[in-house]
């Protein structure tokens, strides 16, 4: 069988009426069904988690002096000891143009300079997420997705919409809720296959009729302006992509979360929260429906629910005393979940023999190191994604370019990349 | 250096000659940094790579900004100069970094100067929904569209108004709600109503829950009258836990049970008490078969004796599916004051919508969280033995509507403007010309092309040959209509690069989204093509008339609200049991006050400085309540006189302002002093710096707030800012986090979560403004603000150039922002005034 074509695919499926015999990864570029075909590596998988707020300084960092394999997991990272030979802890990163204090994702990705265009009080960059799904997310339904939490929290992450910004440093919008990341998922429509076939047909002509509009407003349009519309047309040209995949998946069905994961309750908050994202993101890497995950994670919230009766900035500038104690209960908090986290992904099979956690890069951390620091930004890398020998604990000069590392992630896991924001280089230690 | 020094004379010629603004460093500086600095940093050492001889103190590019900014944070971590190195006297060092920083935010905002060009502008949440109510009349909720908010600017900011795929579709999927919504044809619907006497069902569900209470205490103690003889299984219990689980919650719920159906008014109607799984909410569900419009509730209610004042306020809102027991989505509260003799009948207009929710419920005034209801209650349990004594009562409430005043709808007949399809021959010709009329209606100024009104008319076609019925086909070419630029976007091409003034129906659309967030109506178009936009006089005329339109409520608080920063009254949840007053009703109120004051500046021709100190205050009867003075009449916000000695009046005196300074608990001196400087001495400090060492020597300990913030003036990278910031924040510590009056304040020092010493004080609020002016009290700090008009004056200026341009302030704006401050004080200082010089400015009349 050709594989090389997604329609021959669809083709495939509709003469042997296999429709329900689809393997738990659906991507068209994973092909482990074809008993004649050589079995293909698994995919490479990315995961981005944004804290907001910085960490507990004394109880998070490992001691500087113990660089390498024989170093102690601190306090705040105690909860994640069972996988300590598959963590990575890299001090000393960090993006030398922030100097915003409260903002802790805006630029963590991207390590763009806010004030680089001159006449502009903001400019961001591309950030490596989006590096990466420009060719992991090719072969699945959704490029990329974005999670997102709700309400008008002030929890440490800046302007923007998600962690993600677009090739042209644009915000990205995120999925704010678990119901709405479930619907997005999972939700299968029920509609006969004629009545979607139609309704794309009337969602192409929609498009082509405000674009008939976009293309006579443009005349006459400032520079600024035009700029401005662009946007206009850059989305109308990625839903014009995602259309189109729609149609070649037209016919397969979106696959269920495997069975724990049910629908989201409508409201949850805080802890449960994030439980529920990372849940939701091991049921969707499971069936393969995105490859590239950034989780923009609620603080404020996770904290109260624990009980703090502060507000997550408060808590932020700890001293001596309660908010300390806060900021502590919540660094280990967080390391419990995204140890949790880390055994889901390790249990669920991925490609012969190999685990989801083997194939994906997952990254805990923020650009805000604590308090009102932004140097030596908190950085967890794990899982077999990009080729890193984990176990080990890096103390870098200080003030290595954050994006050194986003740039080795990237061409760790087979995206050739030359440099990312203001990368220098990669950081080779990582890998042997 | 000497090529630093030469600049330097130079910009000082440039200076004196009265040229453009520049971010320069001081001179004084200089011999500072060659003793501290170059002895490394030189050209010929360049330790660290870094060469500060050739660093221009005049920071005119990105370049230098990058390498000032460099200096700034590494002074401020304490990196430099190294340990074993001369350091800076701390006098030196706090000059020097206060004048750095601030000169990095004079060169940022030069460097990021757009030079007035003004970015197209898609239409925020707010307009967007303003809008489609102008063209259709039916309001969407638009809260699913991303935030608009940009950090430190306004929602009105077009190059901060971004636009992504998804909202494509949010937009899509809006606008065919909107349409359905809109969509209500057939005959007008008859009125309808209905009567609830409220105690029927209420009591009906205490009785049994009670009922349930003491048949499982009964049992309960059936089986402890057994002396260990039996199991609890034999009484229907799993174990002796579950007996304690049934015999505590009888104890926590029961005796508050019995005593609400042992009072008389129970009989009668529905007391609002508060019982341990939340508060007690009349609720009234309109029938789903009962047309959308606006019902009126007819509730006949009264207070209980001895009801505390503030308890004597009726709220009344929508119960959300899932909410919690007691908990609403607040739409209002109403003062009661009816007696059970002689009951009062409120009538409250409530709207009901086709996809909106249809149950409404009547509280008792309180904190809108079951959790802090709960804590009331238990605390009153351990006191008196019952849950708090009710303040409300209500004998019945009655529904009565639609009304409905013309029909068909307004939506209806601007879309259908030559009647119903069916009453045309040809009703796809009749689409064709709904369709085009509709298309120029939405994008306001620019004409549809010919080909994408052609596009619309082929959706329909495409539509009727799919089967689907007129009301249906049209629909989705309605929606692409609002989906497309000349919608969402207020376009004002220039042709060429080359800037023009305005056309004047663009200059309507520019007015009506400044002080309306609307399109402009009717008169506003007609006077577009009347001229009346060339003569100040009668531009003057216009602009009233939009100020004395309530459509202008939109300008005043999105303004009022962004300009003063007012989000920080909805980041915290205040503490229920500290400020028990301080609840939803008391806190919205507060934020009204902000807005109604500045309405009744406008209205009253007032000066814009009656905001630094007036003797009066605008308030309704909540905030009356509140503040302790006299009773006002009804839920409308009201001019009140203040006593002499009164706190209030003027911003400083708001409740809100000093919530905002405050984290729901405690007060934040920082926070408040720091306001005060950014939006009333128009002296904005610094960022917050990163990297400055944290301060943790006082923590812990009883200290008052000026002790523990004395601290900052031991480091020089605080004492920068500190030394202005904290001295105002103190002469503000005699309002507490919710903005009531305190003479003492209580210190806790709070360990592991419990108070472990307590200690009261008498407010110091003495201290000193930036500028070296004394004060001894609030009352003194007051007055030192309210001279600072022209600071005042500026704040205000720039940003409502700023809101009404779409862009943010910039240094080519001063020229403006003068011409408008000279305007005002040639009339005292009117506010109105400001508003209409900005408006008979070339700026608010170019595109560029």
């Amino acid at each position: 069988m050709n594989t090389r074509f997604s329609l021959q695919r669809r083709s495939f499926l509709r003469s042997s009426s296999a429709l329900i015999a689809l393997p738990s990864l659906e991507s068209l570029g994973f092909r482990r069904f074809a008993s004649a075909a050589k079995p293909v590596a698994a995919p490479k998988r990315f995961v981005f988690l944004g804290m907001g707020f910085g960490v507990t300084a004394d109880t998070w960092y490992p001691d500087q002096k113990t660089a390498g394999r024989d170093y102690l997991l601190p306090e705040g990272l105690q909860p994640l000891a069972r996988h300590k030979d598959d963590l990575t802890i890299v001090q000393n990163l960090a993006n030398q143009y922030n100097n915003e204090a409260h903002w802790g994702s805006t630029f963590w990705l991207t390590g763009a300079n806010r004030y680089a265009e001159p006449g502009q009080s903001f400019h961001n960059t591309i950030s490596a997420d989006q590096v990466a799904a420009e060719t992991l997310g090719k072969e699945t339904r959704f490029s990329s997705v974005q999670l997102g939490t709700t309400g008008k929290e002030n929890s440490g992450h800046g302007p923007g919409l998600s962690l993600s910004w677009n090739r042209q440093g644009k915000p990205m919008a995120g999925l704010n809720t678990p119901v709405a990341a479930f619907h997005r998922l999972f939700s299968d429509d029920s509609t006969p296959l004629e009545q979607r076939q139609a309704a794309l047909r009337k969602q192409h002509s929609i498009l082509d009729t405000v674009l008939e509009d976009a293309r006579s407003a443009k005349r006459g349009l400032s520079k600024a302006d035009t700029d401005k519309l662009d946007e206009y047309f850059q989305s109308i040209r990625e839903i014009e992509t995602r259309l189109s995949k729609e149609e070649e998946w037209l016919e397969v069905p979106k696959k269920k979360p495997c069975k724990d994961v049910k629908m989201p309750e409508k409201g949850v908050n805080g802890v449960e929260e994030l439980k529920v994202m990372y849940d939701l993101m091991v049921a969707a890497m499971q069936v393969d429906a995105s490859r590239v995950f950034t989780y923009r994670q609620p603080l404020e919230t996770v904290i109260k629910s624990m009980g703090a009766t502060i507000t997550a900035h408060n808590m932020s500038h700890y001293g001596e005393g309660d908010r300390k104690e806060v900021s502590k209960q919540r660094d280990q908090k967080q390391s419990e979940l995204f140890a949790h986290f880390i055994d889901r992904l390790k249990a669920t099979p991925d490609g012969e023999g190999t685990s989801l956690f083997d194939n994906t890069t997952l990254t805990l951390g923020t650009n805000i190191h604590s308090i009102h620091y932004l140097t030596n930004c908190p950085t967890v890398v794990t899982g077999g994604g990009s080729g890193i020998q984990h176990g080990r604990h890096f103390v870098m000069e200080p003030k290595t370019p954050l994006c050194n590392l986003w740039l080795s992630l990237l061409n760790g896991s087979g995206i050739p990349t030359e440099s990312h924001g203001d990368s220098t280089g990669q950081i080779d230690e990582l890998f042997g | 250096m000497r090529f630093c020094l030469f600049s330097v004379f130079f910009v000082l010629l440039a200076a004196f000659a009265g040229a453009e603004e520049r971010a320069l460093v001081p001179e004084a500086h200089f011999a500072m940094f060659e003793k501290y600095c170059l002895e490394c940093h030189d050209g010929s050492t360049e330790k660290g790579g870094v060469d500060l001889e050739d660093l221009s103190f005049d920071i005119s590019t990105v370049e230098s900004a990058e390498r000032w900014q460099k200096v700034l944070n590494v002074m401020n971590s304490g990196e430099m100069p190294p340990e074993d190195e001369p350091q800076l006297t701390d006098g030196e060092k706090t000059v020097f970094l206060d004048d750095l920083s601030h000169q990095m935010v004079v060169a940022r905002e030069l460097l990021s100067d757009t030079g007035g060009v003004i970015t197209m502008r898609r239409l925020n949440r707010r307009e967007y929904e303003n809008t489609v109510f102008d063209l259709l009349g039916v309001r969407v909720d638009a809260g699913e569209l991303p935030d608009d908010s940009n950090s430190g600017g306004f929602d009105t900011t077009g190059a901060s108004l971004f636009f992504s795929s998804d909202q494509f579709e949010q937009y899509l999927k809006l606008a065919n709600r909107a349409l359905d919504a809109a969509f209500v044809f057939g005959k007008k619907p008859k009125m309808v109503s209905m009567h609830h006497e409220s105690e029927k069902d209420a009591n009906k569900k205490i009785r049994r829950i009670s009922a349930k209470l003491k048949k499982d205490y009964d049992q309960a103690q059936a089986w402890r009258a057994t002396e260990g003889a039996k199991e609890p299984k034999d009484f229907g219990f799993l174990d002796e836990s579950d007996v304690r689980f049934y015999e505590r919650i009888h104890n926590q719920k029961y005796k508050t049970f019995e005593d609400y159906l042992n009072r008389p008014e129970s009989q009668s109607g529905v007391l609002l008490s508060s019982f341990f799984d939340g508060a007690t909410v009349d609720s009234i569900r309109i029938p789903n078969n009962w047309p959308a419009g606006e019902y009126i509730l007819s509730v006949r209610t009264a207070t209980l004796p001895g009801a505390q004042s503030h308890e004597t306020f009726l709220e009344y809102g929508m119960i959300e599916n899932g909410a919690r027991t007691g908990e609403l989505s607040l739409l209002g509260c109403r003062k009661v004051t009816g007696t059970l003799e002689n009951p009062q009948t409120l009538k409250i207009p409530v709207e009901v919508t086709k996809d909106g929710g249809r149950v409404f419920g009547l509280r008792q005034r309180q904190h809108n969280n079951r959790d802090a209801v709960r804590q009331e209650f238990l605390r009153s349990l351990n006191q008196t033995g019952l849950g708090p004594p009710p303040a409300l009562w209500i004998d019945s409430v009655s529904v009565e509507g639609p009304n409905i005043e013309k029909w068909p709808l307004r939506g209806v007949s601007k879309l259908f403007f030559d009647g119903m399809w069916w009453t045309h021959e040809d009703e796809d010709a009749y689409a064709r010309k709904i369709i085009s009329r509709f298309a120029n209606r939405a994008f306001r100024i620019r004409k549809p092309s010919e080909a994408f009104l052609e596009k619309l008319y082929s959706l329909y076609l495409d539509n009727k040959a799919s089967g689907m019925k007129f009301q249906e086909a049209i629909r989705d070419p309605l929606a692409v209509v609002m989906t497309s630029p000349g919608f969402l976007y207020l376009i004002e091409p220039i042709p060429g690069e080359q800037k023009r003034e305005l056309t004047d129906e663009e200059f309507a659309v520019r007015l009506a989204y400044f002080l309306w967030s609307a399109p402009p109506d009717h008169e506003l178009r007609v006077a577009s093509r009347s001229g009346a936009f060339k003569k100040p006089a009668t531009l003057a005329k216009v602009v009233e008339r939009m100020l004395n339109d309530p459509r202008s409520d939109e300008f005043i608080a999105s303004f009022t609200h962004q300009w003063l920063h007012m989000e920080r009254l909805d980041f915290f949840q205040f503490d229920s049991l500290k400020y028990p007053e301080f609840d939803y009703s008391a806190k919205e109120s507060a934020r009204q006050e902000v807005f109604q004051t500045m309405r009744s500046i406008l209205e009253e021709n007032r000066p814009l400085f009656d905001l630094l100190k007036a003797d009066y205050v605008v308030v309704n009867d909540v905030l009356a309540d509140y503040y302790d003075l006299p009773p006002v009449a009804g839920s409308e916000f009201q001019k009140v006189s203040l006593p002499l000695d009164s706190p209030r009046g003027g911003l400083l005196g708001m409740a809100a302002i000093h919530a905002m300074g405050s984290d729901g608990n405690h007060t934040s001196v920082v926070e408040r002093g720091a306001w005060v400087m950014r939006k009333l001495l128009h002296d904005p400090p610094p960022p917050a710096p990163a990297n400055v060492p944290q301060l943790s020597r006082v923590q812990g300990k009883l200290l008052t707030p000026r002790m523990q913030l004395d601290a900052h003036m031991e480091e020089a990278q605080c004492a920068q800012c500190h030394r202005k910031i904290d001295p105002i924040g103190h002469g503000l510590e005699n309002f507490d986090a919710a903005g009531k009056w305190r003479d003492e304040l209580l210190l806790t020092k709070v360990v592991r979560k419990k108070v472990r010493q307590k200690k009261k004080v008498t407010v110091d609020a003495s201290g000193q403004l930036p500028d070296g002016s004394k004060y001894d009290d609030y009352f003194g700090l007051r007055d030192q603000v309210a001279k600072k008009q022209d600071a005042f004056s500026r704040s205000f200026a720039e940003s409502l150039i700023s809101y009404a341009l779409g862009r943010p302030y910039g240094f080519s704006d001063e020229s403006l922002r003068e011409r408008m401050i000279k305007r005002a004080n040639a009339k005292d200082g009117e506010m109105r005034e400001f508003i209409v010089a900005l408006i008979q400015s070339k700026a608010f009349r170019t595109k560029k």
